[in-house]
């Protein structure tokens, strides 16, 4: 980069692109995959949808969103969701990390362990699903089984909206836990050694170098594996479809399999696509949200 | 629309690939003349068309009756694609309405012929493919309820290719242990739900119930409302009013739905989430007395030992109960329609008078499991001996659906009629509402439809 | 953290432990793949039972389970490359490169994620439609990009922003270029984490199903679809010992993927130390 030298204006031209450089491949994808799709939900949210050619029909302005919004089913859906995240998101995030950290023992092993410690997030989630159902089920079910020799009665895992709810929550924290684990050990890995040779020779306790130093340290990779975990929750609808349908009732209908019953199983795409402009909103919003929380968490930290 | 774009870009990718793709595109073009709908095909230039269908059959179709076709038509190769069930009205729908649709033939389940009649992409068979219609294919042979369903507006858009109906499942060895006479055709309502206690009971000597009366599709599905409108029917009422209006919130109808949900107390424990496989499961493993199901399992669930506990001899299959008009049922057919963009609709419509033919109807029901539409088959010596009682069954449940309209509505909304069942339905059987206020939620959102 | 002996065994037992636990439904799943069709589900549940082999040759032949494979193996590898190598370099870029209004685009591209993908089905069948690219891998690698890179950016946005920045600026004074740092300081110092989100990567492009659903049919169909077809056999019951074979040797392959490039995690990790 000697030849920059000459040509002040052009090298800092070539400067920049090379910065924007950075940022571009994966802008470009994006635009180009997503653009399209995009326009095409927001303009069918205002129109009414043709089904037999699935182009927009007639501008109806604000009548889907009218609909969705006074539809009573749509905020239970959310409310559903927002239970499900509530207890789902902490307890992945806590048990992970843990979990991380007991699976980052120094012996032979360990490295076989992390490898099978992935599979739930391999298994299809319409298998997961299944196979869960199968063990819980209060009538063939394993646990039903279990609790049975030593004398408790079956629980309806399905038919009961709060059991169902853990159920869910249950499966969702099996399936994504893994996925926690894979990253926090990474970042356990990344951190720099001599700090804590430093620490060690100081003297401190573990339980202070987790305080004043593993937490502090890993707060970046907590804060974006809770960002991008929130994001692949407030999307699950896979395995809700496979265990309940949705059910019992509409005990864990969350809104994205409503969306998708919605669309596909209701043929109402226009509705459908004013729900996922909706959703997009109160998702940017509280990712927003999210993401300055956890900047003033980094700066708090370093 | 919003795409100029794609368009753009589908013609320089149209000039770089040049005569290559109109070279390999012109045999196909050139055998599509019109007046002879592309012909059957020849030994040199065989004719290929696409079938989509739904995934559970479409493999079987391919291995077995693809080839039991091509002995009759060698010149016509069939690829046959499964889609899953969730996806196939979509896809359908998108690739009929497509320019180049990739499809020439689509197998579309009962309720969808209006949907896709509504892309004017569907041949009309009695008359467009009037022509190619094989002088022996006897149309007035169906019978009326199976080829009612691929029928809009007066117009016969496709063929029955595979039919099911909803069925009484019933296992001897529960009925004879608690004393009952086993289900007959006339079995009513009533006498189902005085017996129904005293099916719960102990076979293994354990001391607590360990077999339920009945089993069936409770939790939250589509098909569920089907099992509680065929109540609904067998007592005389209907879904919707010649106007199309909701007109099961009635008095009557409300009894019909308690009846259902009350059979969740003769259920075993987690029936309430209970769909398809799992009530399957649990009559199949001989823990209940009966279940409401599709005639298509009775192979799974009494001959098959590979997938059944039961024996042959200990399972029988009737029409639902009788309610105050007669017994019940519902239609559950698989119609094949040949689309009006396909260069070669000869070949796809012979593909499909063979499926519907004597021939291909009793290749299917003894291959495939499915089972035949025609009142000849149906009469005729069964293909398995098995299928003698199903056959006879079967022909009932025919008359019985004819007469009392037992099909999901027929409209071009009416995937979103079946949702709003679906949604309402489901929390009556889970208690979340009681049958009154479920009905009329449903009826409400039904008539803001607009149908 | 080197504690006493007996804690350390008491860690090395409990993660053993839970995986043990995380493993059990798996281990269920294996069990079944080996019943017959009748003794899934039966009650009490069999834990002995005559083993058969039905489910992974009759079954895993008739459903073209290799072909589609081979296409689970495409779409998963190379749409987890092409996130991988897009997904970091913008990750990068936000984390360390001073940009005005990047900060907004990388938001916006992490936001891209909060549209449900019900909604990008429908519209991207209709654009490959138009682009006569239905049915193919490319389409599915495209599609599964737009979920994969904003994940990538934004996990190694996290690891990159861990880093001590005095990494660059010693390689700057070397006379290094932006794009040279980032190769070869700031990407094997950071391997770890790449390891990690590339599996993640490739592990979510592997299980989708929505997408594969809708953009192919036939060519390029993934074993998710697979799968959803023998779920959906409503002949005559749903064949779970089926279900449960083709879910046993979808695994497999990624299991062996991880312990494989396990062995960079660790590489990553030395190297890091020796450089840092």
């Amino acid at each position: 980069m000697t030849i920059g030298m000459k040509r002040p204006t052009r090298a800092r031209l070539a400067d920049t692109a090379g910065r924007w450089g950075f940022l571009t491949p994966a802008f470009l994808i994006l635009a180009a995959v997503l653009a399209y799709p995009i326009l095409y939900t927001i303009e069918i949210s205002f129109s009414e949808i043709d089904i037999a050619t699935f182009m927009p029909g007639e501008f109806v302005g604000w009548d889907n969103y009218e609909t969705v919004l006074t539809d009573e089913r749509f905020w239970y859906a959310l409310r559903v969701t927002l239970i499900y995240l509530v207890f789902a998101l902490p307890l992945q995030l806590l048990l992970g990390f843990v979990i991380a950290w007991l699976v980052n023992a120094e012996w032979r092993g360990r490295g076989v362990v992390r490898a099978l410690f992935i599979i739930p997030m391999v298994v299809a989630p319409v298998v997961a699903g299944g196979i869960w159902k199968m063990m819980l089920d209060p009538l063939w079910g394993l646990t039903t089984y279990l609790l049975g020799l030593v004398g408790l009665p079956a629980l309806d895992w399905f038919g009961d909206p709060v059991l169902a709810m853990g159920a869910i929550v249950l499966i969702d924290t099996w399936r994504w836990t893994p996925f926690v684990v894979l990253i926090a050990t990474a970042g356990l890995l990344s951190l720099p050694r001599d700090v804590f040779e430093a620490a060690e020779i100081d003297g401190a306790n573990w339980w202070t170098t987790l305080w004043r130093i593993t937490i502090p340290l890993l707060v970046p990779v907590i804060a974006a594996t809770f960002v991008v975990r929130w994001l692949g929750a407030v999307k699950m609808f896979d395995i809700a479809l496979a265990a309940t349908a949705g059910g019992p009732g509409r005990a864990t209908n969350v809104i994205n399999l409503f969306i998708y019953q919605e669309a596909f199983r209701g043929m109402k795409f226009a509705e459908s696509a004013a729900m996922c402009v909706v959703v997009l909103v109160i998702t940017t919003l509280l990712t927003g949200l999210f993401l300055r929380g956890s900047r003033v968490l980094e700066a708090r930290f370093q | 629309m919003t795409g100029k774009h794609p368009n753009a870009i589908r013609l320089t990718r149209r000039a770089a690939l040049g005569a290559a793709a109109a070279a390999v595109l012109a045999p196909r073009a050139r055998a599509a003349g019109p007046e002879d709908g592309g012909g059957l095909g020849t030994a040199e230039k065989p004719i290929s068309i696409r079938v989509m269908t739904n995934d559970a059959f479409s493999k079987i179709w391919q291995t077995t009756l693809v080839p039991e076709f091509n002995k009759k038509f060698p010149n016509i190769q069939v690829t046959v694609d499964g889609v899953a069930y969730s996806e196939q009205l979509t896809k359908s729908l998108l690739d009929l309405s497509g320019a180049k649709p990739v499809y020439d033939v689509v197998i579309t389940d009962d309720p969808w012929t209006p949907q896709l009649a509504q892309t004017n992409a569907l041949l009309d068979l009695k008359k467009d493919a009037a022509a190619w219609t094989d002088p022996g294919f006897d149309w007035a042979d169906f019978n009326p309820a199976p080829l009612a369903a691929s029928e809009w507006k007066g117009v016969q858009y496709g063929v029955p290719v595979r039919s099911n109906m909803l069925l009484m499942f019933y296992n001897r060895t529960h009925y004879r242990k608690a004393g009952l006479p086993e289900p007959t055709p006339k079995l009513t309502w009533a006498e189902f739900m005085a017996q129904a206690p005293k099916l719960v009971q102990d076979l293994k000597g354990e001391g607590k119930p360990n077999a339920w009366a009945i089993d069936t599709y409770f939790g939250r599905d589509q098909l569920t409302p089907t099992i509680w409108q065929a109540i609904l029917n067998a007592n005389g009422g209907k879904l919707l009013d010649a106007n199309n209006k909701a007109a099961f919130n009635t008095k009557d109808g409300v009894a019909t739905l308690q009846t259902f949900v009350d059979l969740l107390k003769y259920a075993p424990p987690g029936a309430k989430n209970h769909l398809f496989n799992d009530s399957l499961q649990s009559f199949r493993q001989g823990q209940v007395a009966a279940m409401f199901m599709w005639g298509s399992v009775y192979r799974g669930t009494a001959i098959d030992p590979a997938t059944t506990t039961l024996k042959p001899d200990e399972v029988g299959a009737q029409v639902m109960p009788v309610g105050s008009a007669l017994p019940g049922t519902h239609r559950g057919i698989w119609s094949g329609v040949v689309s009006r963009k396909s260069p070669t609709p000869r070949a796809a419509w012979a593909f499909l008078q063979w499926m519907s033919s004597k021939e291909g109807e009793a290749a299917s029901s003894s291959l495939t499991g499915g089972f035949p539409a025609r009142r000849s088959t149906l009469a005729g010596t069964p293909p398995a001996p098995w299928l003698a009682p199903v056959f006879a069954t079967l022909q009932m449940a025919y008359d019985v659906a004819e007469k009392g309209q037992m099909w999901r509505p027929r409209l071009v909304k009416s995937d979103s009629v079946q949702q709003v069942l679906a949604d309402e339905v489901a929390r009556a059987t889970s208690g979340e509402i009681d049958a009154a206020a479920a009905l009329a939620n449903a009826a409400n959102r039904i008539d803001k439809l607009r149908l | 953290m080197r504690g006493s002996r007996l804690g350390h065994r008491l860690r090395v037992g409990g993660g053993v432990f839970v995986c043990a636990l995380f493993l059990f439904p798996v281990f269920w799943m294996v069990l079944t793949s080996f019943k017959a069709p009748r003794d899934a589900f039966t009650r009490p549940p069999k834990l002995f039972f005559t083993p058969t082999l039905e489910s992974y040759t009759a079954y895993l032949t008739f459903a073209d389970v290799p072909g589609r494979m081979l296409n689970t193996v495409i779409v998963a590898a190379g749409a987890g490359l092409v996130s991988i190598v897009a997904g970091a370099m913008a990750g990068y870029a936000l984390s360390r490169i001073r940009l005005r209004g990047a900060a907004t685009i990388g938001a916006v591209i992490l936001l891209s994620r909060g549209v449900p993908p019900i909604a990008l089905a429908v519209p991207m069948f209709i654009v490959a439609r138009q682009l006569d690219l239905l049915d193919r891998h490319i389409t599915l690698i495209l599609a599964y990009c737009t979920f994969l890179i904003p994940y990538v950016m934004w996990l190694m946005r996290g690891f990159f922003a861990a880093l001590p920045r005095e990494l660059e600026e010693a390689a700057a004074i070397d006379g290094c270029s932006r794009f040279g740092t980032f190769l070869r300081i700031i990407v094997p110092i950071s391997l770890p984490g790449l390891i990690a989100t590339f599996i993640f990567s490739v592990i979510l492009a592997w299980e989708e199903l929505l997408f594969a659903l809708v953009l192919t049919s036939r060519e390029a169909v993934t074993v998710p679809v697979a799968v959803a077809g023998i779920a959906a056999d409503m002949t005559s019951g749903v064949n779970w010992s089926a279900l449960c074979a083709v879910g046993t040797i979808t695994v497999i392959p990624v299991v062996i993927f991880s312990l494989a490039v396990q062995k960079w995690l660790i590489q990553g990790l030395s190297d890091g130390a020796t450089k840092a």
